[in-house]
């Protein structure tokens, strides 16, 4: 009876001494995964910031794309100054934006080109980019760049360019070596005359007082849309699809 | 070294992961619908940080994947065990480890601060302590095997 008993408890030691074994291997074993994945997640993280250091972000001048495209987009709309389309079309869509604003760029890929392949170049409607340049030092000779490059008939494929190869806002990216290989692609003839008109008093007081016009009609971001017609402005804010801009512009041609 | 219990430890991970829970989900519903995006001078760090393509993995909001994490780290809270002390951990180490990179893309490459994402990255980095403290302070100590007497 004293045997079973001192057996029984010699077995539940034993069952003990195993139990914490295993727990304390386990708890190694564990230990050591977690080592292993802290090492990992550094590895990750350090071979993340190494690739995105290389990732193309735009602003890049000596490899800008989307020539063909914006050729495509706006070849053969007449273009006078910012004015793209018939200077007989009843009404004007008036942009005002900043050529740094990322959301700019995703209007003029995602939003714009329904208008510009539809009403502009059937004739219906203008559209006209008036610079808002507010978000960084580089966005005002951006700006005037892009009304040196109208002045030769080349505007709308400098704007439209120039959002194409947009760099991150405010990196230094829109320097003078991006403004004139975008001009170069924008294909403006004379790039000796537009880099003096780009830094004349009649294209950086242009966008100064675009942009003070932008202000006084209290816009608060970019891009925000206006229509010009006969009436004058009627302000559209930032709309949220091309339709309701088209609704607008032929409303407004109607009217 | 002295932790708290790990009964203490699951109630504050469960509580800060369901706080992460709502940071990530109000990222993901400002950024999916809330009308047209623009472009504000000064103070539009979130809709610098959200419009960029950084924003984004293969058509997925970042701020998804933010839930997902935190909903696990939730769920690890539950369980008294290796496998939630284990997979806890894991899931905050790699959210921490997330965060660290969307930070430095922040500070480095957007060069604009949403204070969303901060604070996500704040709750993940709280998330990674507590998680390191629980799997440090409490793996191989499975209630099936403490369930025997500490003394021998």
């Amino acid at each position: 009876m004293s045997n079973k008993k001192e057996r029984e408890k010699r077995r539940e030691q034993r069952l003990q001494e195993e139990t914490k074994v295993d727990a304390g291997e386990r708890r190694t074993r564990l230990l050591q995964f977690g080592a292993g994945a802290v090492f990992l997640a550094i590895v990750a993280v350090v071979i993340l910031i190494v690739v995105n250091g290389n990732k193309d972000s735009g602003g890049d001048a000596q490899n800008l794309e989307g020539v063909a495209t914006i050729d495509k987009l706006v070849g053969g709309i007449p273009q006078d100054e910012m004015i793209l389309g018939d200077p007989k079309a009843k009404v004007e869509l008036v942009e005002y934006g900043d050529l740094q604003c990322p959301v700019c760029k995703a209007y003029s890929e995602d939003f714009l080109p329904q208008i510009i392949e539809g009403l502009v170049r059937e004739g219906k409607a203008r559209l006209s980019f008036r610079n808002f340049a507010f978000l960084g030092e580089q966005s005002a000779p951006a700006g005037a760049a892009a009304l040196a490059a109208g002045a030769q008939g080349r505007g709308w494929q400098y704007l439209e360019l120039f959002y194409r190869n947009q760099g991150i806002e405010n990196s230094g990216y829109a320097d003078d070596e991006f403004l004139t290989a975008v001009a170069e692609g924008a294909g403006v003839k004379d790039i000796a005359k537009w880099n003096e008109d780009r830094k004349s008093a009649k294209f950086t007081d242009e966008v100064t007082a675009t942009t003070a016009e932008a202000q006084r009609l209290g816009l608060t971001g970019t891009p925000s849309f206006a229509l010009q017609g006969p009436d004058g402005l009627e302000l559209l804010g930032t709309p949220g699809s091309p339709e309701e801009v088209e609704d607008a512009l032929e409303r407004a041609a109607a009217g | 070294m002295k932790f708290p219990t790990e009964a203490r430890l699951r109630q504050i991970i469960a509580f800060v992961a369901a706080l992460g829970v709502g940071v990530a989900t109000y990222i993901t519903i400002a950024d999916s619908g809330g009308g047209a995006p623009a472009c504000l001078a000064g103070g539009g760090g979130c809709e610098t940080v959200a419009n960029s393509s950084y924003s984004h993995i293969a058509g997925v909001n970042i701020a998804i994947f933010g839930i997902i994490g935190y909903v696990i780290l939730l769920g690890t809270a539950f369980f008294a065990n290796d496998l939630a002390r284990f997979v806890g951990f894991a899931t905050a180490l790699g959210g921490f480890g997330f965060s660290v990179y969307l930070t430095y893309l922040e500070l480095f490459t957007i060069e604009a601060i949403c204070q969303w994402c901060v604070a996500s990255a704040v709750l993940m980095t709280l998330l990674f302590l507590l998680n390191a403290a629980r799997l440090i302070g409490y793996a191989g100590t499975d209630t099936t095997t403490v369930a025997l007497p500490e003394k021998t």
